[in-house]
């Protein structure tokens, strides 16, 4: 589809976590330091995931609930992670605040907790959308396109962009409300993430194909 | 305000689309999507060859690939933009005779269609339909120009239509069997995508560096080094005589020659598409016929004490011009290392087998024997052609004269041999008369189906009694020893198997005897010169029939002599022993059977670069040669897949910059109204 097309999918897959990223992040250069070291921990997450599955791929495609046990699976790996992500965030903030404290600096205020919240998020996005959609994304600047069984209508590397666009947008804020969720004991906001990422990553893979695809 | 942004990326996840983990063709990685979205289809190329004077054959017009959607040809087919033509066998007379598709005729009766070809891509099939009628690329009197006859507009091969010898600016493909169905699916797909905004196309990689460096000549091409000459390495055998009951003689091929008969075949066909060119009909079924009858008579004792000396040959280059048997002729007249131990003016007579594997008719197999000229010599083959056919009774074999209305040989290596020299006595056997009876000369589709064995086997057992009769100068021949030279039918099949077939082709027990083979599949296309040409040359540049030949000559003529038998590599000491299966389990045995090289007279090998001598005046036929030459090239390729719209590809960057900018203007939006709302607070 040609390079052109290949940087729209680029563009929309990750785009608006980029456009974050120039507004936001990149004035502050803790907040960089926390994405990057967010979309590392993401990847190693994701990478750990793909190898316990790898010896049980592939997955025989007719029924439906290998892939339910395999996303149950993935996700609560990333929810359990993700509130390990809280505590050495917890044991950071803490550490911030003691230095803030000795040279009479300020505290962080509930502003700048977000932001890392936010930057963290924005790292779990950026690594799905990294891992699932750029890299399989190759083969779209080349001249030819490509039409997967299930949605014929719509080119699979728009599908893709579009789905990455969709998690990354989920995960950026997801991290948001579940610090908030942790550090202000919300049981609400704690288990709405996890809920919900749970729920999205099983309406992509099992649900209702034909509904949204023959248009 | 969390929950805003949350629902706003669960509102894109519903609104779109499904995952395409797990569908039905099982990806697991890039590779396997690439190979999915680009798929490679077999087929054979047609590739440019040149001449002193142009070009013949297929490339791309330029440097680049060919990228067209695929289209069926239909009558009336009418091309808004370059297009690739997919045509099946029996409409491809059709197209290529009614709409003229060579560079030449661009005033053709449908320049709508000519114009807008991109390419072509011809269909396989499984089964020739009754109705097809046949089809031969080449012309209607194949080679007339060397012709010793001025009747150069007689139809020898009335189905021809010449489009073996035109230029074409765009790739021709032949598909498989395999990939025919696909691409009928594809272009099927096509024509039901008419208003959609995607196409299947096929690239063609056909690029040939004579188009990329500009040389559109042979002079000029090989001076560039942009291509390489054809031809090959043929062979020639010296059938020794020298096994008898008395204590063994050794005769060195030194010493005095004897009258010779020379019985020639050739080895190579010609064909549209480079590398589907089996020859059956022409001209592999003679060249399993003289195989055939030199292992009849390896089995008939005293042929050496004999005033005779049977030699055979086997030319290669025949469909460019005779280069094999213009060569020979040639080292012949410069007593070269290659033919030592021949005399050109002791060649009483040539007897050659052409198409002889359609001669079962009506229960009976009929041959005939166009002579080269009427004197003494010719007489007295053809009354050893009767008197075999005699002896032969029971088989229901025929052979009589060709019509006296044939305007002379038909074309066959003979022609060279008497435009050479008009005294030439000997003749062309043929299954046909007035024309030939092969359907598909000089095409893909002369495969075994349009041959018979037992058509060969009779061919075979016709030429190894005449030639016995003829060594024996028909007198002394006892009817006892005269029926018991017969030929082996299973090892016709075999060759039949091994040299017209992919399956075992190449790799059966028979070839595998003598040599380890490139290839399963055979080719009877004759190739280029790599190397120096010479009378041994390195073994990996001679192609694997050629070896074959070699080898299974050199065995059958050492059958009845005294051979060492001790291993070799690549050379024996003694002389006048040669190392035959050296690729496998080497034995030196006593046999003159030489390599000759087969490349037109007027080229010469100096310094690693070929140059084109000026025409000799001794040598008529070198100016007539038109001196073929083959384009070299990077890859050959052939894929389809799947293109949409160009608009469609911008419009998609337009929509990524435009998620961009949104939610960069989004953010700035957010951040001010949060800045807002905390400095109020």
């Amino acid at each position: 589809m040609t390079v052109a097309a290949g940087i729209g999918y680029a563009l929309l897959a990750l785009g608006p976590s980029l456009a974050l990223f120039v507004t936001v992040i990149s004035k502050k250069p803790f907040l960089i330091l926390t994405v990057l070291s967010s979309t590392l921990l993401w990847l190693v997450s994701l990478i750990v995931l793909s190898g316990f599955w790898r010896p049980f791929l592939p997955l025989n495609s007719a029924a439906s609930w290998p892939f339910a046990v395999l996303i149950i699976t993935s996700v609560a790996f990333q929810e359990g992670l993700r509130l390990l992500f809280w505590k050495v965030y917890k044991r950071l903030e803490d550490m911030l605040d003691a230095f803030a404290d000795r040279v009479s600096k300020p505290r962080l205020y509930p502003t700048d907790k977000m932001l890392i919240a936010l930057a963290g998020g924005l790292g779990h996005g950026a690594a799905h959308a990294v891992f699932f959609c750029l890299s399989v994304l190759t083969p779209a600047f080349g001249p030819a396109t490509f039409f997967a069984d299930q949605c014929p209508k719509l080119p699979f590397f728009l599908v893709s962009s579009i789905i990455a666009l969709a998690f990354a947008t989920i995960h950026t804020f997801s991290m948001v409300i579940a610090f908030n969720g942790y550090s202000d004991g919300n049981k609400l906001d704690q288990l709405f993430v996890p809920v919900v990422h749970l729920v999205t990553g099983m309406v992509v893979r099992t649900c209702c194909w034909s509904y949204y695809c023959n248009f | 305000m969390k929950f805003y942004f949350l629902l706003v990326g669960l509102f894109l996840l519903s609104q779109c689309v499904r995952e395409i983990s797990g569908q039905a063709k099982s990806m697991e990685s890039v590779p396997d999507l690439q190979n999915s979205m680009y798929r490679v289809v077999d087929g054979v190329p047609c590739v440019r060859l040149l001449n002193l004077s142009g070009e013949i054959g297929c490339a791309n017009p330029g440097r680049d690939k060919v990228v067209a959607p695929v289209v069926r040809y239909q009558t009336g087919l009418d091309l808004a933009r370059p297009s690739a033509i997919l045509v099946s066998l029996d409409r491809m007379g059709e197209l290529f005779d009614r709409h003229d598709v060579t560079v030449f005729f661009r005033i053709s009766k449908d320049p709508g269609l000519s114009k807008n070809i991109g390419g072509i891509l011809v269909e396989s099939g499984t089964g020739i339909p009754n109705e097809f009628k046949g089809f031969s690329p080449d012309r209607k009197f194949p080679l007339a120009e060397f012709s010793p006859y001025q009747s150069t507009n007689y139809e020898w091969n009335p189905r021809g239509t010449g489009i073996l010898w035109n230029t074409y600016t765009f790739p021709i493909f032949l598909l498989t069997n395999d990939s025919t169905p696909i691409m009928k699916k594809i272009a099927k797909e096509n024509e039901k995508k008419t208003e959609g905004h995607t196409s299947n196309v096929a690239e063609f990689d056909l690029v040939m560096q004579t188009t990329k460096y500009g040389t559109h000549d042979s002079e000029s091409c090989l001076k560039e080094g942009t291509c390489l000459p054809l031809g090959g390495y043929r062979l020639d055998m010296k059938y020794g005589s020298v096994w008898s009951s008395l204590p063994p003689i050794h005769i060195s091929s030194s010493k005095q020659v004897k009258p010779t008969i020379l019985t020639v075949a050739s080895m190579d066909s010609g064909s549209l598409f480079r590398d589907k060119n089996l020859g059956s009909e022409s001209p592999i079924s003679g060249l399993i016929a003289l195989l055939a009858a030199v292992d009849s008579l390896s089995r008939v004792d005293a042929l050496g004490e004999l005033s005779k000396q049977l030699v055979f040959a086997v030319f290669t280059g025949e469909t460019w011009g005779y280069l094999g048997s213009r060569r020979f002729l040639l080292e012949l007249d410069l007593q070269s290392e290659a033919v030592r131990g021949l005399d050109s003016k002791l060649i009483e007579m040539v007897i050659e087998i052409g198409s002889v594997g359609r001669a079962f008719n009506q229960g009976t197999e009929t041959f005939f024997a166009h002579t080269t000229g009427v004197s003494s010599a010719t007489n007295a083959t053809l009354n050893a052609l009767k008197r075999a056919e005699v002896s032969l009774g029971s088989q229901n074999i025929s052979v009589s004269l060709a019509s006296t209305s044939n305007p002379g040989i038909p074309p066959s290596s003979s022609m060279a041999f008497v435009k050479k020299n008009s005294s030439t006595s000997g003749f062309v056997l043929e299954d046909f008369d007035a024309a030939f009876s092969n359907k598909f000369y000089h095409s893909h589709l002369d495969d075994p189906s349009n041959i018979n064995s037992s058509s060969i086997v009779a061919a075979a057992s016709l030429v190894a009694r005449t030639l016995y009769i003829l060594v024996n100068e028909n007198k002394n021949i006892r009817s006892s020893v005269l029926d018991s030279i017969s030929i082996n039918g299973s090892l016709v099949d075999e060759m039949l198997s091994c040299l017209l077939q992919c399956d075992p082709g190449l790799s059966c027990e028979l070839v595998k005897k003598y040599i380890t083979p490139s290839a399963t599949c055979p080719v009877h296309y004759v190739g280029v010169v790599l190397g120096e040409p010479s009378s041994t040359p390195y073994i990996g540049y001679v192609n694997d029939v050629s070896r074959f030949i070699w080898n299974f000559l050199a065995d059958k003529s050492s059958a009845l002599e005294k051979n060492s038998r001790s291993t070799c590599s690549q050379d024996c000491s003694n002389k006048g022993e040669v190392c035959i299966k050296a690729e496998t389990k080497g034995i030196c045995v006593t046999s003159t059977t030489r390599y000759v090289p087969a490349y037109s007279t007027r080229l010469k090998y100096g310094s690693g670069v070929w140059t084109v001598l000026p025409p000799n005046s001794s040598d008529p036929m070198a100016k007539i040669d038109p001196v073929w030459t083959e384009s070299n090239w990077d890859n050959i390729g052939l894929r389809v897949y799947e293109v949409q719209e160009a608009s469609l590809d911008r419009l998609i960057l337009l929509a990524g910059i435009a998620a961009t900018v949104l939610a960069y203007i989004a953010i700035a939006i957010a951040r001010a109204f949060i800045t807002k709302a905390l400095k109020r607070d």
